[in-house]
Parts: C-alpha cells; structure tokens; sequence
C-alpha cells in the first residue's frame, strides 16, 4: 500500500507540475514561431525579440519599470530602518503603533490605495499631484508590510541592545554603532527584503495603471498596449520580462550565499 | 549639559520619514476614501446616494456577488490542489520536493498581464488548446469560453496553486510521525489519521492561508484587466473605471465602491480569526 | 578617598520598587572586586549605573576623583565584557579588537601594536581574522576582554562574563582573567551569582541581596564570619539555628536570643564519645547520608532539629542512617548572626 500511495504523490506531483508550467512554457514557444495552427508550432524565429530590441520604445519601458521600482524600494527601506534605529533604541513602546500602519496596506491593496490616493490628489496644486511623485509614494505603502516584516525579523535575530551598549563603552555614538555595526550585520535581509520588494512592484500593472495610465509607460503598461497589436511580440516582453524577475530573484539568492560562505572561510 | 543632551528628542527625527509617507499616501488617502464616499459627486454635502445606487444597481449588485463568489472559489480549489500537492511533496523525495519548490517559487511570478495573455494563447478564440481541440473533436476544449467569468476563475486559480502551496509546504513539515504511528496502534486507518487528527490539527494553518488567498483574489485586477478590459462585473475593475478608460469619471462613487471592497476585506480577515480562534479551541 | 565611590545610590524603574537602595561602596585602586548575589539583586544595575548603561534615580558616582554621575557612557573610560557575546558579528577578531582605538582617532601603527599584544594576552594569536562566528563562546570572551583592556580603561566591569560558558572551560578563564588582571593593575568589578567563582577570583567580595549591600570583605573573612542569615546561606551553606533549636542540641549552655550559623565542616561526629571539655557535645541520629565526590555529607537529627555535617571521604569513618553518633562542636564555630 505504501508503495501505491507513493506513486499517487509523483502523480499528483507531475499533475501540479504541468498545469503551471504550461502556460509559461507555451508562451515562449509562441514567442519563437511564426505560426501555430496544429499541435506542433512551425517556423522558428528570433525576429520578435530582435524586433523588441531594436526598439527603443520598449527598452525605454523597461528601463522605467526598474527605476519606478527602484527608488520607492530605497525610499521605504531607508524610512524603516531609521525607524527601527528608534524604536529598538529609544521608544520600544512605539513598536506596536508602527505595527498597525505597517500591516493597514494589506487591507488595501492595489485597487483601493490607488483610488484613494488619485481621489485625494488629483486636481491638486503643484507636486502634490505630479503622477510620478504619487506613484512613488503608493508603491512606499504597497511595499510597506513586507519590508516592515522583512527587516524587523532580521534585526530580531541579532543581539542590539548588547551590541550597542558595548559599542558606546567603546566611545562610539549609539547612532554611528546603530549605522556601522548592527546594518551591516542586517546587510543579507536588507538585501533579500528589497529584492522582494522590487519584484513587487515590477511586476505591478493595477497601481500604474490606474495613477499613471499611458502617461508614464511602464514595461507593464507596455505589453498591456502591444498586446492587441501582435501575440508573438507580447509573448517575447513577457518572456524578457519574466526572466528578468527570475534573474533578480536568483541573484538574490547567490548574493546570500556567498556572503554566508565568505562568512564561514575566512 | 550632558544630561540635557542625553534627554533630548532629537533621535525622534528619525521617525518622521516613515510618519511623512504613512501620512501622506496611507492615511490621509484611506481618509480621504471613508469621506468621499458619503459626499455628493462633484461638490460637498452628505449623502448616502453612492451605496444606495452600489446595492440596488444590478451591475454593482453582480460586482460584488462576482468579487466575492470568485474569490472563494478560486481559494478553495487553491487551497484543495496546494493541499494534495504539499501532502504529496511531503511524502517525496528531498529530491524531487526540491524541483517542486522550484517550480512553485518561479511560477508564482507569473500572475497579472502576463498570465492573462499566456491563457489567450493557451485557450483563447484562436488558442491552441482550443484549436486541437476543434481539429480532433475535443468538445470541452474547443468550446471552452474563456472570456467569461469561468474562464477568469481558471485563470485565478492557477495564480492560486503556487502561493497557496508555498504557504501549505511548512504547516505540513508541523505534522509529526508518531501521530500517524499513535492512530496507527489505536487500530485506526489513515483515514482516520487524516480526518480526526491531520487535517483538525492542520485546520487554523489552512483557514489563515484560505485569508491570504482570498485578499489575493479579491484584489486581483491585472488579470482580469487584460482578459476582459471593462466588460465584466468585478469590484476592482468597477473602481478602476471610475478613475480611468472612457466612461464618465466619477471619483466620490469610485471612493464608495473601494469602501465597500475594503469591508469585504476586513470582514474576510474578522472571520477568519474568528474561525481560527475556533479550531484552536480558544487556545492561541 | 577611594577610587571608585558609590554615594547613596538609588535605583527605581518605576517610582515605586527601588533596585538599588541607598548604597554606599568604595573600591580602590588596582583591586578586584565582585559584586555577589542572587539573580535580581541589583549587582547588574549597579555595574551598568557605573558604566553609564543605566541611569540613577539619585546618588553620586566618583571615579578617580572625577564626578562622572552625568558623563555619558561614551566619556567614562570604561571597559566591558557583557554576558551575552556582544562582539560585532561583521568584524574579525582584529577589528573587533580595534574598533574603540579607531574611534578614538589613535595612530595606526600604535592601534595595531596595542591589538597585537591584547590578542598575546589573551592567548588567541592565530585567530585575528578569524569572525566571531568561527570562534567558542569562551574564544569569544577573550576577545571581548582584549577588546575592553586594549582600551586601557580606568576600571574594567566584567557583567557575568562566564555564566554562558561550561564548567571546565570557566575555570581555565577564571584563571586567565584574574592573571591579566594583576598583570595589568587594572581595576576591575566582577559580577557573579556564583559564590565559588567570587571565592577564587576576588580580592575583595560584597554581597548584595534586595538592592543593598549585606556584607563587604575579603572572601575568606566572608566565609568565615557572615554577618546575616542571607550572607551564612548564600555563601557557605551554613546551618542556622535559633536559640529554641540550640537549646535542643545543648539544654545545659546559655545563648542570647536570635540566629547562629554553625558551618557543616566545623560540626565534627565520631561514634565513641567526645572527650574535650572545651567542645560542645551532644547525641544526634544519622538521617540522610550523600556523597559528594570527596565530601560526605550527613544530615543529623536531634529532637526536631535536622543539620548538617561534612567531612572528608575517609573510608574508616563511614556512619549508616539511622546509626546514633557523637556530635561535637567547638563554641567559637557557633557564629552568632543578623536575623
């Protein structure tokens, strides 16, 4: 009996497997074939990636993509660590205040905060209702739990407060320990978090969508219009786009690993 | 001098980014959402005209009936499937768990535009399932219909499988041996094991990943987006029209319905504690 | 005056239950002292007021000559080893070492011969850039004593430094830290909740219980003469009886009212009887008897008194329970203490 249930597993295993690897591995091949009218596709072709490349519509896109994620990640990380620096230092009685705004985002997600945030700012004066300033700071509160979370557990796992201490008997300000000693030893999470972070958002349609529409072309916003023009086209920006996730995420992986390794040989 | 320095706030300082952008995009804009709601389009006054019209409107009526209806039956087909696949995972090699993570982390990235196009060429019009399925008489695939709100479901739940699996994969590394052994020597079979003791046991996890999975799909709006662009009655889509596209805009209405969708969610997460406080026997 | 000075020290965290109470202690130059107690006591926040770490509620802190009550930590020349391994994980044992000398702006070349000679007196040449996460927890404790020391501290606080370490290696350290100690000069301040380690390492001993000082000494003269209760049961697992339970033992002799502490080496048994007039004497039954290692243990019954008696392991002086024995102890043994 035990061997029949094992056979069930791989089963269910390699059913699990197929239904979600088809639909990626099918969007590449039809990222690389002219035409597919019966089982097997026909005429294999490079030229839509090259059209992709050679214009520099997309490229543009894509290269907005990575900064408009970029920089609300910093920003965010930035902002929480100092509020870490405070709260684990000074006023630990605030944690729990900081919780509660840190975790309110995933109450509205996507839809909900860009309404919010394009019915309170639209029509206003000023930067206040730039599309570019509005994005960034919906995408600080979308990212906002995760790398709350992210970051607190890995200061959770060290030792501050003794670290600290025995930094200021050394002579040494609580501020310069705080940005000397306990960051780089948090440089791994710190790492990983804003990788997640940037996946996020990259991957974001809903928020740019909706705040910046076509006024500020996205990678996403991008394939969104190309897709009504041509299939394989859009299939190849998928296909570009997704492994540059990929890439991102494996990177991450590596930067972790080496840093343990190193941490262990020398 | 020392003292007076050593007691001043200045450290505060270093809250006042964080205070800035939760006040500015977080705060105020979820403010700004419960007022707006009550006030007249285009002016001020109080009125409750905006969820008057959302639940007497059939197309509001059946946004809502449709956010919710998906968004629970794309989790719990989820949670079903991530169910068997991390018991099955559990059960496997160290090996083959390994590729199995794998294959869940790197396709729980493909979710939104992408996915929805991947489903078009997949089972669209002219996808090529639904074309095998034409040229060798397969009548479900050549007449399966994907751009209706069953078609989105298939689609809502595949972005469900790997997220719910990746949540399900560490509850079962809580199931201990000796328990199946236990049921075992009670002259107990796994069904048993499974019915009285593992899934009970496992039951707070589950609902908690059943939450995560329907905020998922309830905020889900990329997908659907791309499949169906406005014409289907979905609460994210609904709110998304009133801010873009071509219909006339109507931004106190929009904040009403992001309200609504927002109790959804708060409700779901009420519930689920509720419900988990339950499972546990009021233990947690 | 002393080098360090207490001055009626008060501690309160919440206005109400008061740590520290009004305490008074000089330490002088170049010894070391440990400050004794049970967990909770109030020896911890005493080192960390002097170190700066905690502030006072009221009182005053001299240190050589110096009002440093109100100096921040960073300015009170003072060197520190934490009970938790507090080095900086993202450090070699090199820089761990440095990092003070580099904050205070020393010389290159002299920051390195100082850490070098700091990493030879602690015996870890080989291990500089070594990460603290390849190192023992002892290992780790020696570079956080180079790393205090290289700093040439005025007084040197050790909180607890060796409670995480195990036995076998403590003692080695026990050894080494009192060795660069008198090497060095340095003053120091000990903090211990384990009476044999305050025994082997101090020069001088004070014995705190409830946020004050209940007896200050060498640790002999603690041993022998505790002044309290507290004191004869912390440190010595002394008997105490009162003068009800002493009059059980010895009806015939006069004692003043209140306790008396009878250390169990002192209370000598035999089973024939005692003859030396200059002895208490008197019958007691064998209740309990238990070996530790080369110390026996009885516990002795006379009337409702139980105590107890501890002599060497000898195999021709073995009494069985429930065997009646002679009990003698000398008078000047019968120590009278505080309640």
């Amino acid at each position: 009996m035990k061997t029949k249930t094992h056979v069930w597993d791989v089963i269910i295993l390699l059913l699990i497997a197929a239904f979600l690897i088809l639909p990626l591995a099918l969007t590449f091949f039809y990222s690389v074939f002219t035409q597919w009218t019966d089982i097997l596709p026909t005429g294999f072709t490079l030229s839509f990636y090259a059209g992709i490349f050679s214009d520099g519509a997309f490229i543009n896109s894509l290269l907005r993509s990575i900064i408009i994620s970029f920089v609300p990640v910093v920003i965010c990380t930035i902002s929480i660590l100092l509020v870490l620096y405070v709260i684990t230092l000074y006023v630990p009685k605030m944690e729990k205040y900081i919780e509660i705004l840190c975790n309110i985002p995933y109450a509205i997600q996507g839809v909900i905060l860009a309404a919010g945030v394009i019915s309170l700012y639209s029509g206003k004066p000023g930067f206040l209702s730039n599309r570019i300033f509005l994005l960034v700071g919906a995408y600080c509160i979308i990212i906002l739990p995760y790398v709350f979370r992210g970051l607190k557990n890995t200061i959770g796992a060290l030792n501050v407060q003794c670290v600290i201490e025995a930094a200021q008997v050394l002579g040494c300000s609580k501020f310069h320990a705080f940005f000397s000693i306990v960051i780089p030893q948090m440089k791994r999470g710190i790492v990983s978090t804003m990788m997640l972070a940037f996946t996020m958002l990259f991957a974001d349609f809903v928020v740019v969508n909706m705040i910046a529409g076509s006024s500020f072309r996205t990678a996403g916003i991008y394939l969104y219009q190309t897709m009504s023009k041509s299939g394989q086209t859009s299939s190849a920006i998928i296909v570009i786009l997704f492994i540059t996730t990929l890439i991102i995420s494996t990177l991450t992986m590596i930067i972790q690993n080496k840093q343990t390794v190193k941490g262990r040989k020398s | 001098m020392n003292n007076s320095l050593k007691k001043s706030r200045l450290y505060l300082l270093g809250l006042l980014p964080f205070f800035l952008i939760a006040f500015l995009f977080e705060i105020l804009p979820l403010a700004n959402i419960v007022v707006e709601s009550f006030s007249k389009t285009g002016g001020n006054g109080f009125t409750l005209e905006h969820f008057f019209k959302i639940f007497t409107t059939r197309l509001y009526q059946q946004s809502i009936f449709n956010s919710l209806w998906i968004s629970i039956f794309s989790a719990f087909i989820g949670i079903v499937i991530a169910f068997l696949g991390a018991k099955a995972a559990n059960a496997a090699s160290i090996k083959i768990r390994n590729i199995f993570t794998s294959v869940l982390n790197i396709t729980s990235n493909f979710a939104g535009v992408p996915l929805a196009f991947a489903f078009m060429i997949l089972l669209g019009n002219v996808g090529i399932l639904t074309l095998i399925g034409k040229n060798y008489g397969i009548g479900f695939l050549a007449d399966f219909d994907l751009y209706t709100i069953n078609g989105l479901l298939l689609t809502y739940i595949y972005f469900q499988i790997p997220l719910a699996t990746l949540l399900m994969l560490p509850i079962f590394g809580g199931l201990k041996k000796e328990w199946k052994e236990a049921v075992g020597i009670l002259g107990g079979n796994s069904f048993h094991y499974w019915f009285k003791v593992a899934i009970p046991s496992l039951l707070p996890s589950i609902l908690g990943t059943f939450s995560v999975l329907f905020a998922n799909s309830l905020a889900a709006y990329g997908t659907a987006y791309a499949l169906l662009s406005n014409n289907i009655a979905l609460l994210p889509i609904r709110i998304s029209q009133q801010y873009v596209g071509e219909v006339v805009q109507n931004q106190e209405f929009g904040c009403a319905l992001s309200l609504v969708m927002m109790a959804l969610m708060v409700l779901s997460i009420l519930i689920t504690n509720k419900l988990q406080k339950r499972a546990t026997g009021g233990r947690s | 005056m002393s080098y360090i000075e207490f001055r009626g020290i008060c501690k309160s965290y919440d206005g109400v239950n008061q740590v520290l109470k009004n305490i008074d202690l000089n330490i002088e130059k170049g010894e070391l002292v440990t400050l004794l107690g049970p967990s909770g006591c109030g020896k911890s926040t005493l080192l960390r007021s002097l170190a700066g770490l905690e502030e006072i509620s009221s009182g005053k802190i001299i240190l050589d000559g110096e009002d440093i009550t109100n100096l921040p930590v960073q300015k009170r020349g003072i060197g520190m080893v934490f009970q938790q391994y507090s080095l900086f994980q993202n450090m070699n044992v090199e820089d761990n070492i440095a990092f003070g000398l580099k904050i205070a702006k020393v010389d290159k070349l002299v920051i390195s011969d100082k850490v070098k000679r700091a990493i030879e007196m602690v015996d870890l040449v080989g291990k500089e850039k070594s990460y603290p996460s390849q190192l023992s927890g002892g290992q780790q404790q020696r570079v956080a004593i180079a790393r205090a020391i290289v700093m040439e501290p005025k007084v040197l606080l050790l909180d607890e430094p060796l409670s995480a370490i195990d036995a076998k290696l403590r003692r080695e350290l026990q050894e080494k830290i009192k060795h660069v100690q008198k090497k060095l000069k340095i003053t120091t301040i000990f903090v211990t909740h384990d009476q044999d380690e305050a025994m082997i390492m101090s020069d001088r001993i004070h014995l705190m219980n409830q946020g004050i000082i209940e007896q200050s000494g060498r640790p002999v003269d603690l041993y022998t003469h505790p002044v309290s209760k507290f004191a004869a049961e912390f440190i010595g697992h002394y008997n105490i009886l009162d003068k009800r339970k002493l009059n059980i033992l010895l009806p015939f002799e006069k004692f003043d009212d209140g306790f008396y502490a009878i250390r169990p080496e002192t209370v000598h048994i035999q089973s024939e009887p005692i003859m030396d007039d200059g002895m208490y004497v008197f019958e007691a039954t064998v209740e309990n008897v238990i070996s530790r290692g080369n110390v026996l243990r009885y516990t002795l019954r006379c009337g409702d008194v139980c105590f107890t008696s501890e002599v060497l392991f000898r195999s021709f002086a073995l009494f069985e329970e429930g065997q009646k024995v002679c009990v003698g102890i000398e008078p000047h043994n019968v120590l009278p203490i505080r309640d």
